[in-house]
Protein backbone atom coordinates (compact mmCIF):
# COMPACT_ATOMS: atom_id res chain seq x y z
CA UNK A 1 0.00 0.00 0.00
CA UNK A 2 2.79 2.39 1.37
CA UNK A 3 4.66 1.42 -2.26
CA UNK A 4 1.89 2.22 -4.21
CA UNK A 5 1.40 5.13 -2.71
CA UNK A 6 5.08 6.61 -2.57
CA UNK A 7 5.32 5.26 -6.44
CA UNK A 8 2.01 5.78 -8.31
CA UNK A 9 -0.20 7.98 -6.59
CA UNK A 10 1.81 10.56 -5.05
CA UNK A 11 2.78 11.23 -9.04
CA UNK A 12 -0.86 10.86 -10.35
CA UNK A 13 -2.26 14.48 -9.85
CA UNK A 14 -4.80 16.91 -10.74
CA UNK A 15 -3.19 19.76 -11.23
CA UNK A 16 -1.30 20.09 -7.86
CA UNK A 17 -2.92 17.70 -5.88
CA UNK A 18 -3.06 13.62 -5.45
CA UNK A 19 -4.77 10.99 -3.32
CA UNK A 20 -3.92 9.62 -0.07
CA UNK A 21 -4.00 5.81 -0.62
CA UNK A 22 -3.08 5.16 3.04
CA UNK A 23 -5.83 7.59 4.43
CA UNK A 24 -8.68 6.45 2.19
CA UNK A 25 -7.60 2.74 3.16
CA UNK A 26 -7.77 3.19 7.06
CA UNK A 27 -10.38 4.50 6.70
CA UNK A 28 -12.31 1.76 4.41
CA UNK A 29 -11.03 -0.61 7.15
CA UNK A 30 -12.29 1.91 10.12
CA UNK A 31 -16.05 1.56 8.72
CA UNK A 32 -16.15 -2.76 8.12
CA UNK A 33 -18.42 -3.89 10.53
CA UNK A 34 -16.14 -6.84 11.17
CA UNK A 35 -12.72 -4.98 11.89
CA UNK A 36 -10.56 -5.32 15.00
CA UNK A 37 -7.77 -3.50 16.45
CA UNK A 38 -8.75 -0.45 14.63
CA UNK A 39 -6.55 2.01 17.14
CA UNK A 40 -3.57 -0.28 15.93
CA UNK A 41 -4.31 0.29 12.33
CA UNK A 42 -4.61 3.78 12.91
CA UNK A 43 -1.27 4.34 15.10
CA UNK A 44 0.41 2.33 12.38
CA UNK A 45 -0.79 4.32 9.61
CA UNK A 46 0.01 7.43 11.56
CA UNK A 47 3.70 6.35 12.00
CA UNK A 48 4.18 5.52 8.70
CA UNK A 49 2.95 8.63 7.19
CA UNK A 50 5.07 10.50 9.84
CA UNK A 51 8.02 8.05 9.10
CA UNK A 52 7.98 8.36 5.14
CA UNK A 53 6.48 11.91 4.59
CA UNK A 54 7.63 15.19 5.15
CA UNK A 55 5.04 17.44 7.17
CA UNK A 56 5.31 17.72 10.88
CA UNK A 57 4.33 14.91 13.89
CA UNK A 58 1.29 16.60 14.58
CA UNK A 59 -0.18 17.04 11.77
CA UNK A 60 -0.60 12.59 10.98
CA UNK A 61 -1.62 12.15 13.99
CA UNK A 62 -4.09 14.66 13.95
CA UNK A 63 -5.50 13.70 10.67
CA UNK A 64 -5.79 9.99 11.63
CA UNK A 65 -6.81 10.07 15.41
CA UNK A 66 -9.68 12.46 13.93
CA UNK A 67 -10.67 9.10 11.44
CA UNK A 68 -10.36 7.06 14.43
CA UNK A 69 -13.29 8.96 15.49
CA UNK A 70 -15.18 9.69 12.87
CA UNK A 71 -15.79 6.81 11.69
CA UNK A 72 -16.76 5.37 14.96
CA UNK A 73 -19.36 8.06 15.13
CA UNK A 74 -20.56 7.20 11.46
CA UNK A 75 -20.33 3.40 11.82
CA UNK A 76 -22.99 4.00 14.98
CA UNK A 77 -25.27 6.75 13.06
CA UNK A 78 -25.36 5.17 9.11
CA UNK A 79 -24.11 1.75 9.27
CA UNK A 80 -26.83 0.60 6.83
CA UNK A 81 -24.77 2.68 3.87
CA UNK A 82 -20.99 2.00 4.83
CA UNK A 83 -20.00 3.51 1.42
CA UNK A 84 -22.34 6.45 1.87
CA UNK A 85 -20.12 6.95 5.74
CA UNK A 86 -16.72 6.65 3.38
CA UNK A 87 -18.00 9.51 1.67
CA UNK A 88 -18.39 11.29 4.49
CA UNK A 89 -15.35 10.81 6.07
CA UNK A 90 -13.44 10.77 3.66
CA UNK A 91 -14.59 14.27 2.62
CA UNK A 92 -14.19 15.38 6.52
CA UNK A 93 -10.09 13.88 6.76
CA UNK A 94 -9.47 15.65 3.19
CA UNK A 95 -10.57 18.79 4.58
CA UNK A 96 -8.94 18.32 7.51
CA UNK A 97 -5.96 17.58 6.03
CA UNK A 98 -5.81 20.61 3.98
CA UNK A 99 -6.61 22.70 7.22
CA UNK A 100 -4.04 21.12 9.18
CA UNK A 101 -1.24 21.03 6.57
CA UNK A 102 -1.77 24.46 5.35
CA UNK A 103 -1.51 25.37 9.31
CA UNK A 104 1.72 23.69 9.45
CA UNK A 105 3.01 25.22 6.94
CA UNK A 106 2.24 28.60 7.70
CA UNK A 107 4.20 27.78 11.07
CA UNK A 108 6.71 26.95 9.18
CA UNK A 109 7.22 30.33 7.58
CA UNK A 110 6.87 28.57 4.12
CA UNK A 111 5.95 30.38 1.02
CA UNK A 112 2.10 30.13 1.13
CA UNK A 113 -0.86 31.39 -1.08
CA UNK A 114 -4.11 30.21 0.57
CA UNK A 115 -6.14 30.57 -2.97
CA UNK A 116 -3.75 28.19 -4.69
CA UNK A 117 -3.25 25.74 -1.86
CA UNK A 118 -7.03 25.46 -1.95
CA UNK A 119 -7.77 25.44 -6.39
CA UNK A 120 -4.65 23.84 -6.99
CA UNK A 121 -3.82 21.16 -4.40
CA UNK A 122 -7.14 21.05 -2.00
CA UNK A 123 -9.49 20.46 -4.44
CA UNK A 124 -8.01 18.18 -7.00
CA UNK A 125 -7.27 15.95 -3.83
CA UNK A 126 -10.67 16.16 -2.50
CA UNK A 127 -11.55 14.77 -6.13
CA UNK A 128 -9.16 12.05 -6.48
CA UNK A 129 -9.93 10.88 -2.99
CA UNK A 130 -13.62 10.66 -3.93
CA UNK A 131 -12.98 8.83 -6.66
CA UNK A 132 -10.33 6.59 -5.21
CA UNK A 133 -12.93 6.04 -2.15
CA UNK A 134 -15.39 3.58 -4.42
CA UNK A 135 -12.83 0.94 -5.41
CA UNK A 136 -10.61 1.58 -2.00
CA UNK A 137 -13.79 0.64 -0.10
CA UNK A 138 -15.01 -2.32 -1.99
CA UNK A 139 -11.20 -3.65 -1.96
CA UNK A 140 -11.11 -3.45 1.86
CA UNK A 141 -14.38 -4.83 2.21
CA UNK A 142 -13.42 -8.16 0.31
CA UNK A 143 -10.18 -7.75 2.28
CA UNK A 144 -12.27 -7.53 5.88
CA UNK A 145 -14.45 -10.45 4.63
CA UNK A 146 -11.33 -12.53 4.09
CA UNK A 147 -9.60 -11.49 6.92
CA UNK A 148 -12.39 -11.95 9.67
CA UNK A 149 -14.88 -15.18 8.53
CA UNK A 150 -18.10 -14.62 9.61
CA UNK A 151 -17.67 -18.02 11.08
CA UNK A 152 -14.56 -17.17 13.31
CA UNK A 153 -16.58 -14.51 15.40
CA UNK A 154 -18.66 -17.30 17.38
CA UNK B 1 21.12 -63.88 -101.95
CA UNK B 2 18.82 -61.13 -101.54
CA UNK B 3 15.62 -63.55 -101.55
CA UNK B 4 16.67 -65.46 -98.95
CA UNK B 5 17.59 -62.06 -96.49
CA UNK B 6 14.28 -60.85 -97.57
CA UNK B 7 12.35 -63.57 -95.71
CA UNK B 8 8.78 -62.56 -93.65
CA UNK B 9 10.75 -62.83 -90.45
CA UNK B 10 13.60 -60.27 -91.30
CA UNK B 11 10.85 -57.98 -93.23
CA UNK B 12 8.71 -58.09 -90.36
CA UNK B 13 11.79 -57.28 -87.97
CA UNK B 14 13.14 -54.64 -90.13
CA UNK B 15 9.19 -52.86 -90.27
CA UNK B 16 9.19 -52.96 -86.49
CA UNK B 17 12.71 -51.97 -86.44
CA UNK B 18 11.28 -48.73 -88.90
CA UNK B 19 8.52 -47.80 -87.32
CA UNK B 20 10.19 -48.09 -83.36
CA UNK B 21 12.87 -45.66 -84.70
CA UNK B 22 10.17 -43.50 -86.85
CA UNK B 23 8.24 -42.97 -83.43
CA UNK B 24 10.95 -42.67 -81.74
CA UNK B 25 12.43 -39.62 -84.36
CA UNK B 26 9.06 -38.42 -84.19
CA UNK B 27 8.48 -38.55 -80.44
CA UNK B 28 12.20 -36.67 -80.34
CA UNK B 29 11.38 -34.19 -82.60
CA UNK B 30 8.20 -33.04 -80.52
CA UNK B 31 5.82 -33.93 -83.18
CA UNK B 32 3.98 -36.87 -80.51
CA UNK B 33 3.77 -34.09 -77.63
CA UNK B 34 -0.36 -33.64 -78.08
CA UNK B 35 -1.04 -37.15 -78.67
CA UNK B 36 0.94 -37.98 -75.74
CA UNK B 37 -0.61 -35.54 -73.54
CA UNK B 38 -3.84 -36.73 -74.54
CA UNK B 39 -3.55 -40.25 -73.63
CA UNK B 40 -1.53 -39.58 -70.48
CA UNK B 41 -4.29 -36.64 -69.20
CA UNK B 42 -6.95 -39.47 -67.88
CA UNK B 43 -4.34 -41.36 -65.92
CA UNK B 44 -2.83 -38.06 -64.61
CA UNK B 45 -6.82 -37.14 -63.49
CA UNK B 46 -7.26 -40.21 -62.22
CA UNK B 47 -4.15 -40.03 -60.38
CA UNK B 48 -4.93 -36.89 -58.44
CA UNK B 49 -8.07 -37.64 -57.75
CA UNK B 50 -7.09 -41.04 -55.80
CA UNK B 51 -4.27 -38.29 -54.20
CA UNK B 52 -6.93 -36.23 -53.63
CA UNK B 53 -9.43 -38.63 -51.90
CA UNK B 54 -6.00 -40.53 -49.57
CA UNK B 55 -4.93 -37.02 -48.70
CA UNK B 56 -8.73 -36.07 -47.14
CA UNK B 57 -9.13 -39.53 -46.24
CA UNK B 58 -5.74 -39.13 -44.24
CA UNK B 59 -6.37 -35.87 -42.87
CA UNK B 60 -9.92 -37.41 -41.55
CA UNK B 61 -7.61 -39.58 -38.94
CA UNK B 62 -4.72 -37.57 -38.52
CA UNK B 63 -5.88 -34.31 -37.95
CA UNK B 64 -6.74 -34.75 -34.10
CA UNK B 65 -3.54 -35.30 -33.16
CA UNK B 66 -2.13 -32.85 -35.63
CA UNK B 67 -4.34 -29.95 -33.81
CA UNK B 68 -3.10 -31.12 -30.25
CA UNK B 69 0.23 -30.82 -31.35
CA UNK B 70 -0.29 -27.52 -33.25
CA UNK B 71 -2.15 -26.46 -30.02
CA UNK B 72 0.78 -27.14 -27.98
CA UNK B 73 2.85 -25.31 -30.02
CA UNK B 74 1.21 -22.58 -30.37
CA UNK B 75 0.68 -22.30 -26.86
CA UNK B 76 4.64 -22.50 -26.49
CA UNK B 77 4.69 -20.50 -28.81
CA UNK B 78 2.78 -17.68 -27.06
CA UNK B 79 4.47 -18.50 -23.95
CA UNK B 80 7.91 -17.70 -25.61
CA UNK B 81 6.32 -14.48 -27.53
CA UNK B 82 4.74 -13.39 -23.58
CA UNK B 83 8.79 -14.06 -22.54
CA UNK B 84 10.32 -11.94 -25.12
CA UNK B 85 7.94 -9.37 -24.84
CA UNK B 86 8.80 -8.77 -20.96
CA UNK B 87 12.57 -9.03 -21.54
CA UNK B 88 12.14 -6.44 -24.70
CA UNK B 89 10.22 -4.38 -21.93
CA UNK B 90 12.80 -4.89 -19.48
CA UNK B 91 15.60 -4.35 -22.04
CA UNK B 92 13.60 -0.95 -22.88
CA UNK B 93 13.73 -0.11 -19.16
CA UNK B 94 17.16 -0.90 -19.11
CA UNK B 95 18.15 1.32 -21.67
CA UNK B 96 16.35 4.35 -20.77
CA UNK B 97 18.00 3.30 -17.33
CA UNK B 98 21.43 3.25 -18.99
CA UNK B 99 20.78 6.63 -20.99
CA UNK B 100 19.97 8.74 -17.91
CA UNK B 101 23.11 7.30 -16.27
CA UNK B 102 25.06 8.02 -19.48
CA UNK B 103 23.95 11.87 -19.79
CA UNK B 104 24.53 11.46 -15.67
CA UNK B 105 27.88 10.64 -16.05
CA UNK B 106 29.27 12.56 -19.05
CA UNK B 107 27.91 15.91 -16.65
CA UNK B 108 30.08 14.27 -13.95
CA UNK B 109 32.88 14.31 -16.08
CA UNK B 110 32.49 18.10 -17.41
CA UNK B 111 31.99 19.00 -14.03
CA UNK B 112 35.33 17.44 -11.84
CA UNK B 113 35.23 20.11 -8.86
CA UNK B 114 32.46 18.04 -7.28
CA UNK B 115 32.04 14.34 -6.16
CA UNK B 116 28.69 12.69 -7.30
CA UNK B 117 27.02 9.75 -6.34
CA UNK B 118 24.29 8.28 -8.74
CA UNK B 119 20.89 7.84 -6.91
CA UNK B 120 17.63 6.41 -8.77
CA UNK B 121 14.29 8.31 -7.23
CA UNK B 122 11.91 5.26 -5.61
CA UNK B 123 9.64 7.50 -3.94
CA UNK B 124 7.22 10.81 -3.93
CA UNK B 125 6.01 12.80 -1.23
CA UNK B 126 2.64 11.69 0.01
CA UNK B 127 1.36 15.14 1.01
CA UNK B 128 0.22 16.95 -2.35
CA UNK B 129 1.39 20.52 0.18
CA UNK B 130 5.06 19.16 -0.33
CA UNK B 131 7.90 18.61 -2.89
CA UNK B 132 9.94 16.25 -1.82
CA UNK B 133 11.27 12.73 -3.44
CA UNK B 134 12.86 9.44 -2.03
CA UNK B 135 16.14 8.52 -3.43
CA UNK B 136 17.87 4.86 -2.72
CA UNK B 137 21.21 6.19 -1.27
CA UNK B 138 21.44 6.84 1.64
CA UNK B 139 24.08 7.32 4.89
CA UNK B 140 25.29 3.72 4.22
CA UNK B 141 26.89 5.46 1.01
CA UNK B 142 28.35 8.16 2.56
CA UNK B 143 25.18 10.86 1.98
CA UNK B 144 24.81 13.20 4.99
CA UNK B 145 21.70 16.09 5.45
CA UNK B 146 21.82 18.94 3.58
CA UNK B 147 23.99 17.77 0.77
CA UNK B 148 22.96 19.74 -2.99
CA UNK B 149 21.06 17.25 -5.54
CA UNK B 150 21.66 18.00 -9.16
CA UNK B 151 21.12 16.24 -12.78
CA UNK B 152 22.50 16.81 -15.66
CA UNK B 153 20.40 20.05 -16.73
CA UNK B 154 20.75 21.71 -13.04
CA UNK B 155 19.54 21.91 -9.17
CA UNK B 156 16.71 20.00 -8.04
CA UNK B 157 17.41 20.03 -3.87
CA UNK B 158 19.14 19.03 -0.80
CA UNK B 159 18.84 16.06 1.40
CA UNK B 160 16.15 16.99 3.97
CA UNK B 161 16.38 13.38 6.04
CA UNK B 162 18.51 10.25 5.89
CA UNK B 163 17.80 6.74 7.02
CA UNK B 164 20.93 3.91 5.94
CA UNK B 165 19.67 3.35 2.63
CA UNK B 166 17.45 5.83 1.29
CA UNK B 167 17.05 9.41 1.71
CA UNK B 168 14.37 12.24 1.40
CA UNK B 169 15.34 15.31 -0.75
CA UNK B 170 13.54 18.76 -0.60
CA UNK B 171 13.06 19.97 -4.24
CA UNK B 172 13.37 23.52 -4.78
CA UNK B 173 9.95 23.67 -5.87
CA UNK B 174 8.89 22.76 -2.14
CA UNK B 175 7.37 25.75 -0.58
CA UNK B 176 9.63 25.94 2.35
CA UNK B 177 12.64 25.93 -0.20
CA UNK B 178 14.77 28.93 -0.52
CA UNK B 179 17.94 28.96 -2.84
CA UNK B 180 20.14 31.99 -3.23
CA UNK B 181 20.44 32.87 -7.06
CA UNK B 182 22.44 35.36 -8.82
CA UNK B 183 21.46 36.58 -12.59
CA UNK B 184 24.06 35.89 -15.05
CA UNK B 185 23.19 38.69 -17.73
CA UNK B 186 21.82 40.90 -14.80
CA UNK B 187 24.40 40.27 -12.44
CA UNK B 188 22.14 41.08 -9.41
CA UNK B 189 20.96 38.01 -6.94
CA UNK B 190 18.00 37.21 -5.87
CA UNK B 191 15.92 34.24 -3.94
CA UNK B 192 14.01 31.34 -5.81
CA UNK B 193 11.47 30.37 -3.57
CA UNK B 194 9.30 27.28 -4.20
CA UNK B 195 5.48 27.08 -3.40
CA UNK B 196 3.14 24.35 -2.26
CA UNK B 197 1.53 24.36 -6.35
CA UNK B 198 5.27 23.41 -7.48
CA UNK B 199 5.67 26.41 -9.48
CA UNK B 200 9.20 28.15 -8.58
CA UNK B 201 9.44 31.74 -8.75
CA UNK B 202 12.60 34.51 -7.98
CA UNK B 203 12.05 37.20 -5.20
CA UNK B 204 14.23 39.75 -3.56
CA UNK B 205 15.57 41.40 -6.61
CA UNK B 206 16.39 45.03 -6.19
CA UNK B 207 14.59 47.66 -7.96
CA UNK B 208 16.49 49.37 -10.37
CA UNK B 209 18.22 46.48 -12.02
CA UNK B 210 17.06 45.86 -15.84
CA UNK B 211 16.38 41.74 -15.59
CA UNK B 212 15.80 40.36 -18.90
CA UNK B 213 13.21 37.64 -19.82
CA UNK B 214 15.19 34.44 -20.72
CA UNK B 215 17.93 35.80 -18.57
CA UNK B 216 19.85 32.29 -16.87
CA UNK B 217 19.61 32.28 -13.41
CA UNK B 218 22.60 30.17 -11.32
CA UNK B 219 23.01 29.27 -7.46
CA UNK B 220 25.06 32.22 -5.89
CA UNK B 221 26.53 30.20 -3.03
CA UNK B 222 25.92 32.61 -0.63
CA UNK B 223 24.53 31.04 2.67
CA UNK B 224 26.35 27.85 2.06
CA UNK B 225 23.35 25.65 1.28
CA UNK B 226 24.52 25.35 -2.35
CA UNK B 227 27.31 25.28 -4.51
CA UNK B 228 28.00 28.59 -6.50
CA UNK B 229 27.04 28.39 -10.85
CA UNK B 230 24.43 25.76 -10.64
CA UNK B 231 21.95 26.11 -13.40
CA UNK B 232 18.32 27.31 -12.22
CA UNK B 233 16.69 28.06 -14.44
CA UNK B 234 15.17 31.02 -16.90
CA UNK B 235 13.40 34.17 -15.93
CA UNK B 236 9.92 34.30 -18.07
CA UNK B 237 8.49 36.82 -16.27
CA UNK B 238 9.46 39.63 -14.02
CA UNK B 239 7.23 42.39 -12.27
CA UNK B 240 7.99 45.39 -9.63
CA UNK B 241 5.12 47.20 -7.87
CA UNK B 242 5.47 51.25 -6.47
CA UNK B 243 6.84 51.58 -3.39
CA UNK B 244 8.62 48.10 -3.13
CA UNK B 245 12.36 47.65 -2.71
CA UNK B 246 12.28 44.78 -4.43
CA UNK B 247 11.12 43.02 -7.75
CA UNK B 248 9.81 39.70 -8.40
CA UNK B 249 8.97 37.51 -11.22
CA UNK B 250 8.25 33.61 -12.51
CA UNK B 251 10.74 31.05 -13.58
CA UNK B 252 10.80 28.71 -16.00
CA UNK B 253 13.03 25.52 -13.89
CA UNK B 254 15.58 23.77 -16.29
CA UNK B 255 14.88 20.20 -14.70
CA UNK B 256 11.11 18.49 -15.14
CA UNK B 257 10.48 17.62 -11.49
CA UNK B 258 7.67 15.69 -12.72
CA UNK B 259 9.35 13.18 -14.64
CA UNK B 260 12.73 12.88 -12.16
CA UNK B 261 14.52 9.36 -12.18
CA UNK B 262 18.11 9.17 -11.36
CA UNK B 263 19.87 12.51 -9.64
CA UNK B 264 23.21 13.07 -9.04
CA UNK B 265 24.20 13.89 -5.34
CA UNK B 266 27.38 16.53 -4.59
CA UNK B 267 29.18 14.10 -2.06
CA UNK B 268 32.19 17.15 -1.79
CA UNK B 269 29.93 19.72 -0.65
CA UNK B 270 29.05 20.58 2.97
CA UNK B 271 26.54 22.89 3.89
CA UNK B 272 26.73 25.37 6.28
CA UNK B 273 23.95 25.88 8.61
CA UNK B 274 23.96 30.13 9.49
CA UNK B 275 20.92 29.78 11.21
CA UNK B 276 22.60 30.36 14.98
CA UNK B 277 24.42 33.48 13.34
CA UNK B 278 20.78 34.94 12.23
CA UNK B 279 20.16 37.76 14.69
Amino acid sequence: MLMLQLSVFSQWKILAGSADLLLLFTIAWCLHDRSKYLWLLVLIMAGITNFVSAMPVFVPVLVYLGVYILTRQVHLRIWQTPLLGMFIVTFAATLAQTALSIAALFIQNAEISFTDAMIKVALPSLLLNMLLAIPVHALVRELAFYAFPKGAEA
Amino acid sequence: MISKLLTTKNLRNLIIILVVVGVLFLAISGYLTPLFSFSVSPFIRAQSWLAQRYLAFSDFFTSPRDMATLRAENSELNEQVAMLQSEIVALQENLAQSEILYTLLDFARSNPEHEYLAATVIGREISPYLQYIIIDKGSNDGLRHGMPVVTQQGLVGRIDALIADAARVQLITDSASIVNVKLQTAQVEGQVRGSVTGEISIDMVPVGNEVEVGDVIMTSGLGGTYPPNIFVGQVLTMQSKENVLFQSGSIQPVVDFSSLSAVLVITNFDSVNITPLIP
